[in-house]
């Protein structure tokens, strides 16, 4: 595996002055690693996403990407990069919504190709091409001019995915990315997810699909009380002697 | 007077209505957006400011607005009101009142978008104008259109206040010639103006929702 994508360092979230959400939470993912976050309701793993997608602003800690500091914490005071530092900062990672958060009166393809072409500066051409690859790769060609409307749970969170690798990103967070959808339509997505597994996209997946999880992680995190309780591999947490890794794993 | 004099002062009242409607709309939809965003200004005092502006705009009648604008200037500091100042008066007051309540109906339509949609724009890379104006305004455009339809039919109605400060618009003619010739008939003319520009207007307003109902 190669080079370390990102580092995150004893980082803290509070909210309303003491809902300590964020604990000191430290955790690096390497290129073409697949890390899985797991644990109960309300333990932070959403926050701690959103934390690394700058969507929430930190209290304490660091986050690296690359070589790229975007936030670090001095003398007890957090700064964050510039925002231009930021901005180029966010082409490294792509976040996949556990609603999709679809642009509704934008098509398929309006919906993949606007960002590259607006924020990026890629060429129409070549962000529809882009574009146009993507969606057959997740077997939707078909659907480029539909509107999120007229797409089923499943559909959509594709053509999210799909959104979100058309910005070429190093690394891809999911915020539980099946949980909004029926059962029957889960497989789907976690099948696109799957693949990218093999094409050794680095991705760090929020989920509660316990058997997905075994599958397609190398590591797997177990998340308590706004700190990491245990790490490792799939096998390691699934047979942990962790009692509260167990309890928790027992119910699913 | 015969008839078709009476028609030809009619159809200039007429025309004068449309023009501050037209008028109206010009500046008090992009006037709207402006005190919306003061509105929901994370300044206080500006916050307050414009809450204040909205409050009395709405809570005061249009007629007396009107006529604060027209005859303020020269009670207040003594100018003196040139003849053409009656219909810029009159387009300055119906686009401040206007501008308010649109203004809260824009602001309705921004709150009411999911957060969602923010962030998305935000991890993509959007900045807060391509956000703005690319992902939020356009959605808001479908959002308020019911809203903005009750508003437009208003104003066609209320162009007929501006006879309060003697705009010679249709109102003001029915009226007059009614009152000198002790006819009833310009009032009904009138009426059956205000009806079809109404109609015409909620036409136009159903296509622009029809058009937008391509995504829900
Ligand atoms: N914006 C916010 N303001 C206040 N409290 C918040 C906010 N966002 C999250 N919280 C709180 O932080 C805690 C952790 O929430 P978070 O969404 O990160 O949990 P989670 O692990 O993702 O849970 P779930 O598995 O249910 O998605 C919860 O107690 C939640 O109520
Ligand atoms: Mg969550």
């Amino acid at each position: 595996m190669g080079q370390v994508l990102l580092e995150i360092k004893n980082l803290k979230k509070t909210f309303n002055e003491d809902l300590h959400v964020l604990k000191g939470i430290d955790l690096c993912v390497k290129e073409g690693e697949v890390v899985s976050i797991i644990g109960p309701s309300g333990s932070g793993k959403s926050t701690l996403l959103r934390a690394a997608t700058f969507l929430e602003t930190i209290d304490g800690g660091e986050i690296k990407y690359l070589d790229k500091v975007a936030a670090t914490t001095e003398n007890g005071v957090v700064k964050y990069a510039s925002k231009h530092e930021l901005k180029e900062i966010r082409n490294y990672f792509g976040l996949v919504f556990q609603n999709f958060n679809l642009f509704p009166h934008f098509s398929v393809i309006k919906n993949i190709t606007e960002a590259p072409i607006h924020t990026d500066h890629v060429s129409k051409d070549v962000a529809y091409e882009r574009a146009l690859k993507l969606l057959s790769k997740l077997g939707l060609s078909e659907k480029k001019d539909a509107y999120p409307c007229e797409l089923s749970g499943g559909q959509q969170q594709r053509v999210s995915i799909a959104r979100a690798l058309a910005k070429e990103p190093k690394i891809l967070f999911f915020d539980e990315p099946t949980s909004a959808l029926d059962p029957e339509l889960t497989g789907e997505v976690l099948k696109v997810i799957k693949e990218l597994a093999k094409e050794h996209m680095t991705m760090i997946i929020v989920t509660h699909e316990m058997q997905f999880a075994r599958e397609v992680s190398d590591r797997m995190i177990f998340m308590e009380h706004g700190v990491v309780q245990a790490e490792g591999t799939p096998d390691e947490i699934f047979n942990s002697d962790n009692a509260r890794v167990q309890e928790f794993i027992g119910k699913f | 007077m015969n008839f078709s004099v009476m028609l030809q002062l009619l159809g200039n009242g007429m025309l004068m209505s449309i023009s501050i409607f037209l008028l109206t709309l010009v500046f008090s939809l992009p006037l709207g957006m402006v005190v919306a965003f003061g509105r929901m200004s994370k300044n206080t005092i500006i916050r307050g400011i414009v809450k204040f502006y909205i409050s009395v705009m709405r809570g005061t009648p249009l007629m007396l607005q009107l006529i604060l604008v027209y005859f303020g200037p020269h009670f207040l500091f003594g100018v003196a009101l040139s003849s053409n100042y009656r219909f810029i008066a009159t387009i300055i007051g119906f686009s401040l009142n206007y501008a308010a309540y649109f203004a809260e109906i824009y602001r309705g339509g921004i709150e009411s978008m999911p957060k969602g949609q923010y962030e998305a724009a935000e991890v993509l890379g959007f900045d807060k104008f391509q956000t703005f104006f690319k992902i939020i305004l356009p959605q808001v455009v479908k959002r308020v259109l019911p809203a903005m339809t009750n508003e437009t039919i208003t104003l066609v109605k209320d162009t007929s206040l501006a006879s309060a400060i003697s705009m010679v618009e249709l109102f003001d003619v029915a009226s007059q010639i009614a009152a000198s010739k002790s006819t009833i008939m310009p009032i009904m003319v009138a009426g059956l103006f205000y009806y079809v520009f109404n109609f015409i207007v909620a036409f136009i307003m159903e296509k622009i929702e029809k058009r937008l109902s391509y995504y829900k």
